[in-house]
């Protein structure tokens, strides 16, 4: 039950680790002390000046991008933890024990990104009163951020809207497709931490 | 007033007799529910509307202001409808062959072109007592693509007129209905997209007044029948607009969270509606009154646990029902309008998950129109109960299918609400409440939550003095 948790730590372990670095990038030329003779023009001496910018920046723009797309792959599944919808059962708006655990990630990457604010959006099945399904999806949608800041969330990071039966994961119209409509989404409204691991 | 011309005797004894074998039957129905109003037929009046006679005036627009007075003369479900013989279309009025054909009223139309529009002399004849009942002279706007709606309206305000004459009851033709269409379905990030339509009493004239990617919801018409307060909504949550129809012009009445269930209190000085009140572990929704003379200050009316919606007052203002989760499930409750302790209407049996919502206050009655079901197993249905008396006996008044969303007309006997198989496929139909006649207002999917105006017009709008 803990392991996707730990596994999560690792991952903000290693996108705070990259963040602590802070390093600019300096890349040594192979030849540092280069030889310099009479027969060396001015003209030879730029073209071998050019030629190891040249160099340099390929290597930079190389490792550039290869951190990019590690950040971008840290990016996604810290993304897909936070985004990651909890289910609800019918009628009900208390929290399942996969949700709970699923929440549990999701206090860590708060933690992690406190300049992070999400919504917390409740979702219903279509049974029922179109209205009342309306305000079961805002209690579920409380719940969610109660829990939240039960960890110490600060609730100013955290929105709380309903949208009823009117977004179903699954437009089916059996126990099936019920199950994936009862859900809490999460959506990131503001803060850039996410997109700037390691810079 | 009753009247029993010598040749309807024989009819009533029937009736009487039919109405008490009805009677047995219905004591076979659980205690809390009558599925039959025990509505005497023989009391209806026989009414011919003949067909109308003028110069100026093509056939087609005779033909047309005759049909929609008589259409809506058969829709107020409160007269036996005669038909005009062939041999007493046109001509004086034979009163002896109108009462050998048992009518009891006789209507008589003749019509003069003027520069925009019709001169209309509308007659009412009694013809038990082979005379003149009412005559007026009114001016009828032309019928032409711009001004149909007008040239309508005005018919049925007549007819309206018409009713009053000869039932001295309010009649419900010169009026539209508010509701919402879901045009497109919604998906796991999108909501689908949502229209607002109105349409007259008798299904023409339907029209789009708003749109949006979004949520519409609830429509509710203000007193005065010019506005159409509702909720939007959208990824960022739901607000009440109040909406001009003539103008389009919007305005925000509420944008606290979840935001919905507009009612206008009857003199308009009010809008009640139903808004999240957050407060941690306690945080439910209640129902709020916003002030909408100083157009301010909305105050809370509610402290319940759980969730308050659907708002709606009675006629005199006095007091606003309601619906609540606080047991659990959805159920009807009533309340002073200032607020304080419900009352609970409907019935509430361990065990049993009734569910019930979308209540709507008769306009001229205590009566309180809503859906719901006895048990998890049963379908929606629309009931009918008192106001004055708490968990008292509740009228079903459909047995099949989902049924949805009620809301009285201004006549206090039709009911309009949306009714299909599934809630896939959902239509409006009306229902008068008394003879439980039903018709289908407007085919079509997904049309839900329909509000019914106000009368907005008057025969005494259109009478040339």
């Amino acid at each position: 039950m803990l392991r996707p948790v730990v596994l999560f730590s690792l991952m903000t372990a290693v996108a705070l680790g990259a963040c602590a670095k802070k390093k600019p990038v300096v890349v040594t030329p192979d030849n540092t002390t280069p030889v310099v003779s009479p027969t060396d023009t001015a003209q030879a001496r730029r073209d071998r000046e050019a030629a190891e910018r040249a160099r340099t920046d390929s290597i930079a723009s190389a490792r550039a991008a290869e951190e990019a797309a590690e950040r971008e792959r840290i990016m996604a599944g810290l993304r897909n933890t936070l985004e990651q919808v909890i289910y609800f059962e019918y009628d009900d708006d208390k929290l399942r024990d996969d949700a709970a655990e699923a929440l549990g990630q999701k206090v860590q990457f708060l933690r992690a990104n406190p300049g992070i604010r999400i919504r917390i959006t409740g979702h219903t099945d279509e049974r029922g009163s179109v209205e009342y399904n309306l305000a079961l999806g805002m209690r579920r949608a409380q719940v969610v951020k109660d829990y939240l800041v039960g960890f110490s969330i600060d609730e100013s990071r955290l929105e709380i809207v309903s949208m009823g039966e009117d977004q179903p994961q699954d437009v089916g119209h059996d126990d099936a497709a019920w199950a994936k409509n009862r859900r809490a989404g999460f959506t990131i409204t503001s803060g850039n931490a996410l997109t700037a691991p390691g810079q | 007033m009753r009247r029993f011309p010598s040749h309807v005797m024989p009819a009533l004894v029937m009736l009487a007799l039919a109405g008490s074998a009805a009677a047995v039957s219905a004591q076979d129905q659980p205690s809390a529910i009558a599925l039959r109003g025990g509505y005497n037929a023989a009391e209806r009046a026989a009414v011919a509307v003949r067909p109308f006679a003028g110069a100026g005036a093509s056939a087609d627009v005779l033909d047309s202001m005759a049909t929609i007075v008589r259409r809506d003369l058969a829709y107020s479900d409160r007269f036996e409808m005669v038909t005009t013989p062939s041999t007493l279309a046109t001509g004086a009025v034979n009163y002896p062959a109108w009462n050998a054909l048992r009518a009891w009223y006789l209507v008589t139309g003749d019509a003069v072109a003027t520069a925009n529009g019709y001169e209309l002399t509308l007659t009412v004849h009694d013809v038990v007592y082979s005379k003149v009942k009412t005559s007026a002279r009114y001016r009828i706007p032309a019928m032409n693509a711009t001004t149909t709606a007008a040239f309508r309206m005005a018919l049925h305000a007549l007819a309206d007129e018409v009713v009053r004459t000869i039932s001295n009851q309010p009649g419900h033709a010169a009026t539209r209905i508010a509701f919402n269409r879901q045009n497109k379905a919604g998906s796991a990030n999108a909501t689908g997209s949502f229209d607002l339509l109105i349409v007259d009493s008798d299904g023409f004239g339907l029209r789009r007044l708003s749109g949006a990617t979004g949520q519409i919801y609830s429509p509710a018409w203000s007193p005065d029948g010019k506005k159409l307060a509702y909720m939007q909504g959208s990824a960022a949550g739901q607000r009440i607009v109040e909406q001009d129809i003539q103008t389009g012009a919007t305005r925000v009445i509420s944008s606290a969270p979840m935001s919905t269930t507009a009612a206008y209190s009857p003199d308009g000085s009010r809008i009640a509606f139903s808004a999240w009140h957050e407060q941690g572990r306690e945080s439910n929704a209640e129902l709020y009154e916003y002030d909408a003379v100083r157009n301010c200050c909305a105050k809370r009316l509610t402290s319940a646990r759980l969730e308050d919606q659907s708002p709606t007052y009675s006629p005199d203002g006095s007091r606003i029902a309601f619906m609540s989760s606080r047991l659990g499930l959805p159920h009807i409750y009533v309340m002073p309008a200032a607020g304080g302790a419900g009352t609970l209407l409907t019935p509430y049996v361990v065990g049993q998950k009734g569910y019930y919502f979308g209540p709507d206050w008769s306009p001229t009655s205590d009566e309180i129109v809503f859906a719901g079901h006895w048990n998890s197993r049963g379908t929606y249905q629309i009931m009918i109960a008192d106001a004055r008396r708490a968990q008292g006996q509740i009228r079903q008044l459909t047995t099949a299918g989902d049924n949805e969303d009620p809301s009285w007309a201004p006549d206090g006997r039709h009911i309009v609400f949306s009714s299909g198989v599934g809630d896939q496929q959902l239509s409006l139909y009306v229902i008068d409440a008394v003879t439980e006649t039903r018709r289908k207002l407007v085919d079509g999917g997904k049309l839900r939550m329909s509000d019914w105006s106000p009368p907005l017009a008057r025969a005494s709008d259109y009478v040339v003095r």
